[in-house]
């Protein structure tokens, strides 16, 4: 080493283009740190379990067998029976085709009438502005079991797609609430002024600037109003102002848990609230990663 | 000047290493650094952001993040180690021994405490047996130490009700409680105004001479460093590459990067033209070897790229680490590498007006019924292709009027007329709208907050090309966009790269590129400077003078301080509380200053040469609004006009 | 100092002219919306006999109820009874709807006080443990517990809890305030709070802890904070003397705007334990169109709830004008009064 220094001498003016970093190394980012891959895995079976879930089903998940009303999880019935004689392993996966269809169908409606309601707010003057948030304040304010219970009257129908409407129009105020913060917070942005200034129409801003910065933020609000959604369904349903015993979601299959109570038949209630917390759980791992960390500063402490 | 004899040394720094652990891996942050600082001397420490010189600090104070790691080294205070003591131990070190002022005043006070009672707070957190009384007195002689009048009124003020300057005397009140053997000063000027911060710094000197304490001052402004240092060490990457006394180092820069430093001011600047240092710092992995500021050094050796520079003594204080002292290498000296002519004496049509802004006055709501008055009966011209510069300090109201000019504001009062268009006005045509859009580009301070971290570099410089739609095909505008980022100094590879991966200067470079793609006839930019540190200052304010020398654009320019307005403008215009309170010609202003506060603003800035520094004292300027408000104007010379003062 | 009290006094006046309007606009959209939803109110109040009435008794019946006319006369009708305090008969109940509210009021203000305060005193120590080492492992754990935690919907959870102290173990009774015939019975209360409290505060603690902790996270990066080591003060006193200071305003604050948050998740835990409540009642009169009592509950419901938004919304607003205040342009500028900028505009 030293040998060849010496003939190309040391000490020769060589100045800054010398340079022997290679670039190529510094490698960017990966993409793939930080996703939690247990829970993507786990939900991925979950998923696919419920939407083929006539290949694992052991029996029709809507058959009574009378004969075998509260059997514990055994041989014949993997996860047992529950109070009407049906097989709880079966439910499951037929239920929870259902429960996650409610919840993505409801998370869809609030979605969209929070993003254009929440975009309007924000981008409007202020006093349209303040009588819009004062009207998502009034809606916020009514409890949201009692609104349901008037659109469920007011629907009549207690089916599953007249479940998710529902779940889907009474829960769009919080998170109207947020992209209107979020909208209103990159409209003052000073790259969203010097847009406007050198000219941008409102549509320029709207799709160059505005929805590719809030749709971080909104992508995570919409993850986790699916979970919303589905625990809504199994609320109401659980409530009895939801979806009926007849029509199998993780919500109804828990409404005979009074029953289940009183002949401590505890895998009615354990085994199908596992499998919705497990869910839960899951998107709201995914939807932690979709936000990510916001602190990058260590902490003077 | 005082200086009190060399008996000990307060504090000792020994071959220290300091890591950072971040999720790209170990960087260094303090590289093998020693220092020794004796009694009653004031240390300056001098480096650009991100050479190491606050983490110097932090550590030394002992409240590092919790992700630094001191790989190596002893820190010894007063003869006492410090270096692994627990915290609990620090707390007793911390405030007694050795005490800390901060940047930014804004931010580093509690603003749920009365300033009273957290300056009382340092004083009883390492007395805890004092009576309220004594307590009581002891904070309101403090707070006149430092010149905080009617202490006795001030005791219950929130943070928030007063200035910057006071904020940074209670500050300072806080870091004299226990009358420490060592001060550090992180930068305690960067955050204040010019007047603000001569004020600030002669109270340091105070306090140095009155009480023999030791100051270990942390900045970036060498002009600062000559007005107060005894001994000075530049630090990069970091490392102290060179370290002497204060003389030495102005008269004497050894170091190619000192060297670079000190000829990016315009104080240094040959033949009109500043020496821009290229690049940017660099950030460094654990391990580096070579010499870290090669990649910026033109004269930078083979040696260099692979081996540490030792220090070589040049006077028995002063010592430089650069391998061009070796007795081997080429004896150099250093010169301008840019020798181009300088440049031509802009010829300006003084009949053209451009822009006309007359009696402009804005007011900015605060609360429910109170407003802030931030520009008033403002009236000047913009000449076609001339510069004019627009200087003033924080809440002059400069800005605000930039802002009523780009039409983000609608003013209050008064008109500004482009080209013969109403800007304020609302009933503008389509086509003088479009116009106006096209023709008057804006360029921010704050480069990061301008660009749209979501878009790459080529779709931001694009984008008013494409709002207007200029080009036909994406292949033209390419080619135009290649152009501009030619000529703003950008690499054409940095196309498609988002701005998060851009340093400071290279964003400000994208910034310029966008509003000069559209080839404005009108370019405003606020504070294009102030958030960059000195040697990439140097770097923009040339590619500002080479697009000035090819463009017939005109810049309105704004400053909070007139060294670099002196290199670029034709005109500059003085503005103090939303006045225009002067307004003349560059080269006029600057030799003959007629209103007070100009001449409080041009005294105040610290010139980087400690003969004058060491001896000056600046003036103060501090006058109420209605002393001089609408007086009416005079005109001192061609061209020149003042407001009348009583 | 005068002109600063006249204004704090307008946006006072300002606040409570919107708390009206708002309570207006939702006793409206509650009528509307109970009025027009099917289902016959009568049935509620005669129970089977309804089917046995005639189309006579049925309107006398309406008229006594005073359900007939067309709804906006309704409405009217019942706001200006309401004014004066009169808020009819619990159709359900049969009694006057205050005195059926005001039995279970009580409750429902234990179940849901407690559990505020508890929910947040627990999630300020939470937060706190975690800011205080951030990424610590102690921090990490806390936060993969809480996670789990609110992923737990408050109704299974209750049926859990249920199932294994009640059912199981035979440790806590499963439903009701108190044993029958103990109502004053101090004990007695306490023991059948323990569940419908424990699923009160799991259910929310760890959504207002992890935001509270986020929020002392942003404040341990402020600059005040490397001033207070500076001086010499304790990383314990510095986390409780400044930051939690100054984390206060917006603690306030999401307090304030939570309480429909909460309120809400006592009425589910209210069903659950069949604990005699608000909740359970308006769910009950809104299943059994119970009009009255219904539009008593949403408006009180509302009331708390949107008093504590305009709470929540002044604190922030508070915070903000200090922000504001920190900007430099006041130290400089002058403030002056809305008469003297338009005296200075016309010039």
């Amino acid at each position: 080493m030293m040998q060849v220094n010496k003939v190309l001498n040391n000490f020769e003016i060589v100045g800054t283009q010398y340079s022997k970093k290679d670039e190529t190394q510094e490698a960017r980012k990966p993409f793939i740190k930080g996703i939690p891959i247990l829970s993507v895995v786990i939900l991925v079976l979950i998923i696919l379990g419920c939407l083929f879930c006539e290949l694992i089903m052991t029996h029709d998940p809507s058959r009574m067998f009378l004969d075998e009303i509260n059997r514990a999880p055994g041989s014949g019935h993997i996860f047992g029976t529950d109070t009407l004689g049906r097989d709880i392993w079966s439910m499951i996966w037929f239920g929870g085709r259902k429960s996650l269809i409610i919840g993505t169908v409801a998370t869809v409606i609030s979605s969209f009438i929070a993003v254009v309601y929440g975009t309007l707010s924000g981008v409007a003057g202020e006093t349209v502005d303040n009588i819009m948030m004062r009207f998502t304040e009034i809606l916020l304010s009514i409890p949201s079991i009692l609104l349901v219970v008037f659109m469920q009257a007011a629907l009549g129908q207690r089916n599953f797609l007249g479940i998710s409407v529902i779940i889907g129009i009474t829960s769009w105020m919080s998170i109207a609430k947020i992209v209107r913060a979020e909208v209103r917070k990159i409209r003052s942005e000073e790259y969203v002024l010097i847009s406007k200034m050198m000219g941008g129409s409102f549509m320029h801003v709207l799709f160059k600037h505005l929805a590719p910065n809030f749709m971080s933020s909104i992508m995570f609000m919409i993850v986790m109003s699916v979970r919303s959604a589905i625990v809504s369904e199994s609320t109401l349903s659980f409530l009895g102002i939801g979806l009926p015993v007849e029509i199998i979601t993780w919500g109804s299959m828990l409404s005979l848990s009074e029953k289940a109570l009183l002949t401590s038949s505890w895998w009615i209630i354990l085994i199908p609230g596992i499998f919705l917390v497990v869910t839960l759980l899951c998107i709201t791992d995914i939807g932690n990663y979709i936000r990510g960390s916001y602190n990058s500063k260590e902490g003077n402490l | 000047m005082l200086r009190i004899g060399l008996l000990s040394n307060i504090l000792e720094v020994k071959n220290l290493s300091v890591v950072f652990n971040t999720p790209e891996g170990r960087i260094s942050a303090i590289r093998d650094l020693s220092l020794s600082i004796g009694q009653g001397e004031v240390f300056a420490v001098v480096g650009e952001s991100g050479c190491g010189k606050s983490v110097l600090c932090k550590t030394i104070m002992g409240i590092l993040p919790s992700n630094t790691e001191i790989t190596s080294g002893n820190i010894a205070v007063n003869g006492k180690e410090i270096v692994g003591l627990s915290d609990g131990e620090m707390c007793r070190v911390r405030g007694v021994d050795i005490s800390m002022v901060f940047q930014d005043p804004m931010t580093s006070l509690d603003p749920t405490y009365s300033i009273g009672a957290q300056i009382a707070e340092a004083v009883r957190v390492h007395d805890k047996k004092i009576t309220a009384d004594a307590l009581k007195k002891k904070v309101i002689d403090l707070m006149d130490a430092v010149g905080i009048d009617r202490a006795v009124e001030r005791y219950s003020s929130f943070p928030w009700m007063l200035s910057g300057g006071m904020r940074q005397r209670c500050v300072m009140a806080m870091a004299l409680a226990q009358e420490p053997k060592l001060l550090i000063a992180d930068e305690p000027t960067t955050a204040l105004d010019v007047t603000v911060q001569a004020e600030i710094l002669d109270l340091l000197k105070e306090i140095r001479n009155k009480t023999g304490m030791t100051i270990l001052f942390i900045t970036h402004d060498l002009g600062v460093v000559a007005k107060v240092a005894d001994k000075v060490a530049i630090m990069y990457a970091g490392k102290i590459i060179e370290q002497g006394l204060c003389e030495e180092i102005f008269a004497r820069p050894t170091h190619p990067y000192t060297w670079g430093l000190l000829h990016a001011l315009p104080s240094f600047a040959e033949n009109g033209r500043l020496y821009p240092i290229p690049g940017a710092p660099p950030v460094l992995k654990e391990g580096f070897e070579g010499d870290a500021f090669a990649e910026r050094n033109p004269y930078a050796l083979r040696i260099d790229y692979a081996q540490e520079p030792p220090f070589f003594d040049l006077s028995p204080t002063h010592k430089a680490a650069t391998w061009l002292l070796d007795e081997r290498a080429p004896k150099i000296q250093f010169s301008l590498t840019n020798t181009a002519p300088p440049k031509t004496a802009h010829d300006i049509k003084q009949t053209e007006k451009l822009m006309e802004i007359h009696d402009l006055t804005h007011y900015f709501r605060l609360g429910q019924n109170s407003y802030v008055k931030a520009v008033s009966h403002v009236s000047f011209d913009i000449y076609k292709g001339e510069v004019f510069a627009l200087v003033g300090e924080s809440g002059s109201g400069k800005s605000t009027l930039a802002r009523c000019i780009l039409g983000m504001y609608k003013p209050l009062g008064g008109k500004a007329f482009y080209d013969g268009i109403d800007i304020t006005s609302k009933r503008r045509t389509r086509k003088d709208k479009a116009r106006i859009s096209k023709e008057i580009q804006f360029i921010s301070q704050d480069s990061g907050a301008a660009l749209d971290m979501k878009m790459t570099v080529r779709d931001i410089i694009a984008e008013p090309l494409e709002i207007h739609r200029v080009y036909k095909n994406r292949k033209a505008a390419d080619e135009r966009i290649k152009e501009i980022m030619k000529k703003v100094g950008l690499d054409e590879q940095l196309m498609q790269r988002r701005p998060s991966e851009l340093s400071g200067g290279q964003r400000q470079r994208v910034n310029i590129a966008r509003a000069y793609v559209m080839n404005p006839m009108l370019l405003v930019a606020d504070e294009p400077l102030s958030s960059l540190d000195v040697s990439i200052q140097a770097q923009i304010v040339e590619v500002l003078s080479e697009l000035k020398k090819d463009h017939e654009t005109a810049m309105l320019f704004i400053a909070h301080d007139l060294s670099m307005v002196e290199f670029i403008s034709d005109r500059v215009g003085v503005m103090y509380k939303g006045h225009l309170v002067e307004l003349a010609p560059t080269k006029e202003l600057f030799r003959n200053p007629v209103h007070s506060y100009t001449k409080a603003l041009l005294s105040a800035a610290p010139k980087p040469d400690p003969e004058v520094e060491k001896t000056r004292v600046s003036t103060r300027y501090k006058k109420s609004l209605t002393e001089f408000m609408h007086e009416g104007w005079e005109e001192v010379a061609e061209g020149h006009f003042v407001l009348k003062e009583h | 100092m005068n002109l600063r009290n006249k204004i704090k006094l307008e946006s006072l006046i300002n606040k409570i002219i919107i708390v009206l309007i708002s309570v207006f606009l939702l006793s409206l959209i509650t009528f509307f919306m109970s009025r027009l939803a099917p289902g016959d109110p009568l049935a509620s109040y005669y129970g089977d006999r309804v089917e046995r009435m005639s189309t006579a008794e049925r309107m006398h019946a309406y008229e006594r109820l005073g359900l007939d006319g067309p709804i906006i006369g309704q409405y009217f009708k019942w706001l200006k009874a309401a004014l004066s305090g009169d808020f009819g008969i619990s159709f359900k109940y049969k009694q006057n709807v205050m005195t059926v509210i005001a039995g279970r009021l009580l409750n429902t203000l234990l179940l849901g006080g407690i559990g505020f305060v508890i929910t947040f005193g627990l999630a300020l120590l939470l937060a706190v443990a975690c800011a205080y080492r951030e990424n610590s492992l102690a921090d990490r754990i806390i936060c993969r517990i809480g996670t789990i935690t609110s992923c737990i919907p408050e109704f299974w959870l209750s049926l859990v809890l249920i199932l294994f102290f009640a059912v199981m173990w035979h440790l806590l009774p499963s439903s009701g305030a108190y044993a029958i015939g103990r109502a004053n019975d101090i004990g007695s209360r306490i023991e059948h709070l323990i569940l419908p409290l424990i699923v009160v505060v799991m259910s929310h603690l760890w959504y207002y802890a992890y935001m509270l902790r986020n929020k002392l996270l942003e404040e341990i990066r402020q600059e005040y904070v490397l001033l207070a080591r500076a001086k010499g003060i304790s990383k314990r006193n510095v986390m409780w003397k400044h930051c939690v200071r100054n984390l206060m305003p917006t603690m306030i604050a999401i307090m304030a705007i939570s309480m429909n948050h909460i309120l809400e998740g006592t009425y589910i835990v209210e069903m659950v334990f069949s604990y005699p409540g608000i909740g359970t009642l308006s769910f009950e009169s809104a299943k059994y169109h119970d009009y009255n009592m219904l539009m008593v509950l949403t408006v009180i419901t509302g009331i708390v709830v949107i008093i504590g938004n305009i709470i929540g919304q002044t604190i922030s607003e508070k915070i903000d004008q200090r922000m504001k205040a920190q900007d430099k342009m006041k130290d400089l500028m002058e403030i002056v009064s809305h008469r003297e900028m338009m005296d200075d505009a016309s010039k």
